[in-house]
């Protein structure tokens, strides 16, 4: 079942045409992992997977529930409030600049929208996020404010905040390119251990080994299109596309 | 004269300072979060206007807007405002909300767009995202600037007996003028300094309050 559908997405920014009919989707517990120069519209479609940006025209849906639908006529309807929220929390997202809450403490980070927009009781929260905390290796952080983490503990606890909500799939935006070589293998490990556990994901990301590792499928973009889509074999060792390999013949060395 | 006989008008006005002081405080703290939202607004005709209203209270003295405020129902409504002390607060008000309204503004836009986001996508409503997450973190922002302008006030109030309010300032002139000393400037002087040694003690309490996060 595919958890993200997304049919023939158009945006553009004034003049600028960001995301020219791309389709992606991501199976249930498949890790898809977008790959492609700066500027080439990664980040801007997972911004529009994730509703922080509205798309022109396409349809986008999540769960089988429709967020984005476009009509024959080309009139681009999104889904009413109600549902939209019901499926942005289906989707979680991992910035590149974490974007913790700097006054709430580790804790209270990962508590405060399980408890604040599900209204699940505190103390099942507390308890689940005590057991996130001891998977990603943070149970000594719980009392600590955002300042006092390093890079890499930071973007643990951003990940931790994400899973709390208990999302059905996780994207993540360039996650390891605020961080330091060491610091980036701590996150690409937690982000195999989840890939392990069959989360579903989406990752932007600029690391290859990375992508050709643990993605199971790997989406090329450039300029705003999908230039190619496939396996991390074929898409690393015989590439269809000229610019694809182009790219990949920096990496490959 | 003796000391206890000027202590006490002084005392007395100290009080219509105060009073000019915590109203001022507890009604354009709040309109000021208004007015900044207003400024912020995408519709023009709400933040053009607002612009121009606070480019007219920062741009032209307190006094003669209290005078304004004062005289001006004379003239549209051919009597003056009942009471002195309402005028003065009004222009306070409108004065104070002005400058607020420009802090809040700084404090909300030095938040970075990615905390609403971060926000957003974890299902936090609009409302929950500013009083959850964006209005803590402006409190702190904007403690510097605020103790300022509440030092201003404390000042400021002094300018209320242009029209007639009998405060700390204006008994302290009378008493001299009476008794051709400068003792009681001195006393006024005293106090507003004391006044406002509270005013920073509190403001750096509170910014020590909130140095738990950065």
């Amino acid at each position: 079942m595919a958890v993200v559908e997304a049919r023939n997405i158009y945006k553009r920014y004034g003049d600028v045409q960001v995301l020219s009919d791309v389709s992606v989707s991501v199976r249930e517990g498949e890790v898809v992992a977008v790959i492609g120069p700066s500027g080439s519209g990664k980040s801007t479609l997972l911004r529009c997977l994730n509703q922080l940006t509205r798309i022109d025209s396409g349809s986008i849906e999540v769960c089988g529930e429709t967020m984005v639908h476009t009509d024959e006529s080309g009139i681009c309807k999104y889904a009413e409030k109600a549902k939209l929220h019901e499926i942005q929390l289906k989707t979680g997202l991992v910035f590149q600049n974490f974007q913790l809450f700097p006054h709430f403490s580790v804790l209270k980070n990962i508590m405060d929208a399980p408890v604040q927009v599900l209204k699940l009781p505190e103390e099942e929260v507390r308890s689940k996020a005590i057991e996130i905390l001891g998977k990603l290796d943070l149970v000594d952080k719980q009392d600590v404010y955002p300042y006092q983490l390093s890079g890499g503990q930071a973007q643990r606890v951003s990940i931790a905040r994400a899973l709390a909500l208990s999302p059905a799939v996780l994207f993540f935006d360039e996650p390891t390119s605020a961080l330091d070589p060491e610091l980036t293998i701590e996150i690409l490990k937690v982000m195999k251990d989840l890939a392990k556990e069959k989360m579903t994901m989406m990752v932007v990301t600029h690391e290859m080994a990375f992508a050709q590792s643990v993605a199971d499928r790997i989406v090329f973009m450039d300029k705003g299109v999908v230039i190619e889509e496939g396996s991390p074999q074929k898409i690393f060792t015989s590439p269809d596309s000229e610019r694809v390999k182009q790219f990949l013949q920096y990496f490959s060395e | 004269m003796d000391f206890s006989q000027m202590m006490r008008p002084m005392l007395q006005g100290t009080w219509i300072s105060l009073e000019i002081f915590f109203l001022t405080i507890l009604l354009a703290m709040p309109l000021g979060l208004f007015v900044a939202f207003g400024r912020m607004s995408k519709i023009k005709i709400i933040s053009v206007p607002i612009r121009f209203y606070q480019l007219l209270m920062r741009g032209t003295p307190l006094i003669l807007q209290l005078m304004f405020v004062f005289f001006v129902p004379y003239y549209i409504f051919g009597t003056p405002f009942k009471s002195r002390f309402t005028a003065a607060i009004v222009a306070f008000v409108l004065n104070y909300a002005a400058y607020f309204a420009e802090i809040y503004r700084g404090g909300i836009e030095s938040i970075d767009q990615g905390q609403y986001e971060a926000a957003k996508v974890l299902g936090y409503s609009k409302a929950q995202t500013y009083l959850r997450i964006i209005i803590p973190q402006v409190v702190k922002r904007i403690l510097p600037p605020m103790g300022n302008e509440f030092m201003t006030l404390v000042k400021d109030t002094a300018l209320a007996q242009t029209i007639g309010v009998v405060e700390l300032y204006r008994n302290a002139t009378n008493i001299t003028s009476r008794t051709s000393s400068i003792a009681p400037l001195i006393v006024a002087g005293i106090i507003y300094f004391v006044l406002n040694f509270v005013v920073e003690k509190f403001f750096l309490r509170a910014e020590k309050k909130l140095d738990y996060y950065q």
